[in-house]
């Protein structure tokens, strides 16, 4: 983003921007890396300064990200293992060099977690497979590049409204040469009963076994569902997350401003002239019709309206059949038992 | 790996039950088990191997070889899984003192994920028994570590067919807690273990049991004729009307061919129905299985019944002369039941519904043994 990494004191989310550079490097791998890079700029001198130290770390990239959810699966992975790891040096600049290096391996190791799910998943897809997926995930995109090459698929994605990132997922596998068509978001219906599955990506896997995953993947799998359709998920293992939301409104990610309505005093009150419209205030602007975007061909959000839509939805475990991760094939209930093992005890 | 695999290409016994499992003159999964452990036996009592990687590839060659004989026998490939998953234990305890040492400090981030916390390890327990003397790959003595070890395999592979011979009994071991008096229970088909689960509560209860014929190998009548000669008050009915009498019945026993990684179950045909109907009533759905039916399989493609078909002439012989020619005739022999239709698998090992069934299985075979 900005500059700010050249700035003599660490910063932790310039940091962490500084890794999402690379496009094989995701929001969890990132926050463990940028930990990894706090454990050694820390002049931390025992074990609780060090906690201390990557908690807020964790908490300040957890402040200024958007989303934090999958960031924040990495940095408890990694805090956790931080406290576990069974060490006898006595030497403590040691040890900070050992746990920053174990960051770094895994990190390394992780990016080779995508070709594994691929490779599992292609057990699940036979040849003239029609598949489902939606908006843009890389290890979706993995599974389904990968299968291309023993078998032939097609592809139907959805445009993911209103990043349209399944615009992105087209244009790779287009290129890739699988036939790939983008689908409305409001068509996933419809075009339900011609798929044989469907296959999403994941931002993150929470404890009771569902899914968090990018607006819109709740619908589908209720419509899979309806259909009698498998509906699989994908998730490298350091998307499992600690958490157990009940409700959608559980989500981290939400807040009041979400599916707020505007305050009814600048329909009323001024209901004979034309409210203030100058001035941009999100309460008043309200639904933007037709004086606003008037051209009849096409009609879009504005951007506060979009501001009121969520960015993640929740998808129950009960709609989800498979969880395909590196560490196996699991049952969305599977998820739970790493988690366990990982927090619990 | 060396030559020393290929010794075991032609043992007699291994080639006997292939051929027999391929002729299906072994059938059924609990005697498909049982044959395969006491070719295992054999072969590991004959193998020579001086480490453990040596013997374990000459027992993955064998059960490829009889997996490959008869595929739809799942049990095959499960035995073998579960010797393989013995013996690594056994043989991990005798040689536990030099590798103790060495896995301590790889504690890495991604065990972490796979194997949760890290137990506080009792490394310095070690059973001062002969056993720890067993060394791999002795130059002077290549035959000194199989020599040692063979005792413990034996004793392991003992514990597999045990499990298989008592599998019975302890599958219908609390039969009654699970049949209540004036139940009326419906069954489909002739499964050994679901016969002696529905026998062990006779000794307690008084109830009936309602046996679909299920045709057209009718093995039903089997099922209703031995039922009814334990006492046991017994209704035979068509298959046709599973339905119609769901509203009547408290609980469908079903038993397995196998059960999959997912929880799902391949049954004798009929048991799609028998199990839809019972959903449809809300009527509990309960399978009775041994652990060795326990397969690390998908259902890959949601195949319903595509699985194996019998002999088409029991639908329509060749009595029906002109009809034959025109129309193709399919016995499929099995039904794919999916698990969330099943309430809950009673097993030998205990009572399990159908999400964990992927844990036992997980605890039951190694994972990179799934491939045999």
């Amino acid at each position: 983003m900005s500059e700010l990494a050249q700035s003599t004191a660490f910063d932790i989310y310039a940091t962490f921007q500084q890794f999402l550079q690379d496009d094989q490097i995701s929001p969890p791998l990132a926050a463990i890396l940028s930990l990894a890079e706090a454990i050694v700029k820390s002049n931390a001198g025992t074990m609780f300064e060090l906690v201390q130290a990557l908690n807020d770390g964790a908490e300040e990239l957890k402040r200024r990200s958007k989303n934090p959810i999958s960031l924040n699966a990495g940095c408890e992975l990694f805090i956790a293992f931080v406290t576990l790891f069974p060490h006898e040096s006595d030497n403590f600049a040691e040890l900070k060099k050992e746990l920053e290096q174990q960051g770094r391996t895994y990190a390394r190791e992780a990016i080779s977690f995508r070709d594994k799910i691929a490779e599992l998943a292609l057990g699940f897809i036979k040849d003239d497979a029609v598949i489902l997926t939606h908006s843009y995930s890389r290890v979706v995109l993995k599974a389904l590049l990968h299968a291309h090459k023993t078998k032939r698929i097609s592809v139907y994605v959805t445009e993911s409204r209103p990043r349209g990132l399944g615009l992105k997922t087209h244009e790779a596998l287009t290129a890739a040469g699988i036939p790939c068509t983008v689908v409305l978001d409001s068509a996933v219906a419809y075009v339900m009963d011609r798929v044989d599955f469907v296959l999403v990506g994941s931002e993150a896997v929470v404890e009771s076994g569902g899914l968090i995953n990018y607006v819109g993947s709740n619908q589908m799998a209720i419509i899979a569902k309806a259909a009698n359709k498998p509906f699989y998920a994908l998730a490298e293992s350091y998307k499992f997350h600690r958490l157990f939301p009940l409700s959608q409104y559980d989500l981290p990610t939400h807040n009041p401003n979400i599916l707020s309505f505007p305050t009814p005093t600048a329909r009323s009150a001024g209901h004979g002239d034309a409210p203030s419209s100058a001035i941009p205030d999100a309460t008043t602007k309200g639904p933007v019709y037709p004086e606003t975007s008037s051209s009849s061909t096409e009609r879009a959000m504005s951007q506060e309206q979009i501001a009121k839509n969520p960015g993640v939805d929740y998808t129950r475990p009960d709609l989800i059949s498979l969880v395909f991760s590196d560490v196996g094939i699991l049952t969305p209930e599977g998820v739970s038992q790493y988690l366990v093992g990982m927090f619990a005890g | 790996m060396g030559p020393e695999l290929h010794t075991i290409h032609g043992h007699r016994a291994v080639e006997t039950l292939a051929a027999k499992l391929r002729r299906r003159q072994v059938v059924g999964s609990r005697e498909a088990a049982l044959e395969t452990v006491l070719v295992l036996r054999q072969v590991v009592s004959r193998a020579r191997f001086s480490n453990i990687q040596q013997l374990i590839a000459i027992i993955r060659e064998v059960g490829r070889r009889l997996a490959e004989a008869q595929p739809k026998e799942h049990t095959v490939g499960n035995t073998v899984r579960r010797v393989l998953h013995n013996i690594r234990e056994e043989a991990n305890s005798a040689t536990k003192a030099p590798s103790a040492t060495t896995s301590r400090n790889v504690y890495t981030i991604s065990k972490f994920v796979l194997q949760g916390q890290p137990r506080k390890q009792t490394a310095s327990v070690p059973k001062s028994e002969a056993i720890a003397t067993l060394r791999e790959d002795d130059p002077d003595d290549p035959d000194s570590f199989a020599r040692g070890l063979k005792p413990v395999l034996m004793e392991a592979i003992q514990d597999v067919l045990d499990e298989l011979e008592t599998v019975y009994e302890n599958v219908s071991k609390n039969a009654k807690d699970h049949i209540h008096s004036d139940e009326i229970i419906l069954t489909i088909g002739h499964s050994k273990t679901v016969e002696a689960f529905l026998k062990s509560a006779a000794h307690y209860r008084n109830y009936t049991v309602i046996v679909a014929e299920t045709g057209p190998s009718y093995s039903g009548h089997d099922m209703a004729r031995s039922l009814s000669n334990a006492g046991i008050s017994t209704f035979l009915v068509p298959d046709s009307s599973i339905f119609a009498i769901m509203s009547r019945v408290n609980k469908v026993i079903l038993g397995a061919h196998a059960i999959l990684a997912n929880g799902g179950l391949v049954a004798v045909a009929g048991s799609l129905l028998a199990a839809t109907a019972a959903q449809a009533h809300s009527t509990p759905v309960v399978v009775c299985a041994g652990q060795f039916k326990l397969t690390p399989l998908w259902n890959l493609y949601h195949d319903y019944g595509a699985l194996d078909f019998a002999d088409p002439s029991s639908v329509l012989g060749f009595e029906e002369g002109k009809l034959v020619e025109r129309v193709d005739v399919v016995n499929p022999y099995y039904d794919y039941v999916g698990p969330e239709l099943v309430d809950v698998f009673i097993t030998n090992d205990g009572d399990h519904p159908p999400s964990s069934v992927y844990r036992l299985i997980k605890e039951t075979y190694d994972d990179d043994d799934h491939e045999l």
